[in-house]
C-alpha cells in the first residue's frame, strides 16, 4: 500500500495559510474533516499535539511528520501541507518546515501506519523531490511530483 | 504427495490479499499433499529506520513493535483456523527483521518449493516499484512464486475442498 492510495487532492493544502506549527496542524486536521476522512477534529488535533509535546516531529531538510494513533479514526488518513516560507516546527536542524505530512491512524492498523511513515522517511531522502514539492504552487503539481511523472 | 511441490510457504502480512493467499495455499497443500508453512515478518527494519530518521521516538518504536507482534499472533492464529477447517496443518512462523530478507532466508532454510503471496500493491509512482518488500522477495527467492488472484475462484475452491 502506497501513500498515494490514501492521498487525494482534497487533503493537500497549497499553500498552508497558517504561519505557526499549531495552526498548521489544525489546518491539516480541518482539511481531513472537510474531506470526510475524520469526524472529530478536536480529538485528532489533541492526539497529534500530545505526540508533539513529547518531541517535535520536525525533521531535517524542511520536512515535518506530525502523526498520531487515535480511535477517532477508523482508517488511516493523511494530509499534506506546503508552506513556501516555512514554519518553525522545532526541527532537528533548526530550519523551518516547508513540507508537512500529517498521518493519523487507528490503533489497530500499526502495520499500515509504519508502512506509510516509512514511505515518507524514504521520500525525505530525496532532496530534489523535497525541493520540488516545497516549491509546488498547485495541488495538481504536488500530485504529479509524488507520482513521479516529472 | 507431489514430487514437484512438497513444501509450500505462504507469506502473511495481514492484508486481505494475504488472507486470500492463505486460503489458496490451504487448497493447494491439501490437493498436493504438501507441507504448508505461514510466515509473518514483523518489520523491525522499518521501525529502526523510523527511529533513525527521528519520526519515531524510542518509546514509540517499542510500542509499535508490541502492536506488530500482537498483529502477527492474531493473523497467524487466523491462518491456523483456515487450515484446521480443512484438516490442513500449518506451521506458523513469526519472525522479525527485513521482510524480503526473512522470506528469502526461510525459503532457503526450509528448502521451500513454492512461495505463495497475495496480490501485489498497485504501483502508484515510479518510486513504489523500488520499495515493495514483497516484490523484492518475489524477485530474489530461488523457488517458484505464485501470486494469488481471482478472489471468487479462490473462495469457491476453498469452499469445495
Amino acid at each position: 500500500m502506497s501513500l498515494l492510495d490514501i492521498l487525494t487532492k482534497d487533503v493537500i493544502a497549497v499553500p498552508l495559510m497558517s504561519r505557526d506549527k499549531n495552526g498548521a496542524i489544525m489546518e491539516l486536521v480541518q482539511l481531513l474533516k472537510k474531506s470526510g476522512e475524520i469526524s472529530d477534529v478536536q480529538s485528532v488535533y489533541d492526539a497529534v499535539m500530545l505526540r508533539e509535546s513529547k518531541c517535535s516531529t520536525g525533521l531535517e531538510k524542511g520536512i515535518a511528520v506530525p502523526h498520531a494513533k487515535t480511535t477517532a479514526v477508523k482508517k488511516i488518513a493523511a494530509a499534506i501541507g506546503i508552506s513556501p516560507d516555512g514554519i518553525e516546527f522545532g526541527a532537528i536542524d533548526g530550519k523551518p518546515s516547508k513540507l508537512i505530512f500529517l498521518i493519523i491512524a487507528p490503533p489497530d492498523q500499526s502495520g499500515k501506519h509504519v508502512a506509510f511513515l516509512s514511505e515518507i522517511a524514504r521520500l525525505s531522502q530525496y532532496q530534489q523531490l523535497c525541493d520540488e514539492l516545497a516549491s509546488a504552487r498547485s495541488v495538481d503539481r504536488v500530485m504529479a511530483i509524488l507520482q513521479g511523472e516529472e | 504427495m507431489s514430487d514437484i511441490i512438497r513444501r509450500i510457504l505462504v507469506y502473511i502480512d495481514g492484508s486481505e490479499h494475504a488472507m486470500l493467499a492463505a486460503h489458496y495455499s490451504v487448497c493447494l497443500a491439501k490437493t498436493l499433499g504438501a507441507n504448508l508453512s505461514a510466515l509473518f515478518v514483523v518489520n523491525t527494519q522499518a521501525l529502526g529506520a523510523l527511529v533513525k530518521s527521528h519520526i519515531f521516538l524510542e518509546d514509540e518504536e517499542i510500542e509499535y513493535r508490541r502492536d506488530l507482534n500482537a498483529d502477527a499472533d492474531r493473523y497467524l492464529r487466523h491462518v491456523q483456523t483456515i487450515g484446521e477447517a480443512k484438516n490442513v496443518p500449518i506451521e506458523l512462523i513469526n519472525v522479525s527483521g527485513s521482510v524480503s530478507t526473512e522470506i528469502k532466508k526461510y525459503v532457503n532454510e526450509r528448502d521451500i518449493d513454492l512461495l505463495i503471496i497475495g496480490e501485489l500493491s498497485r504501483i502508484q509512482s515510479r518510486r513504489d516499484q523500488f520499495y515493495d518488500e514483497t516484490e523484492r522477495a518475489m524477485r530474489s527467492v530461488r523457488c517458484s512464486v505464485l501470486i494469488v488472484k481471482n478472489e471468487e475462484q479462490v473462495w469457491n475452491s476453498y469452499d469445495r475442498l
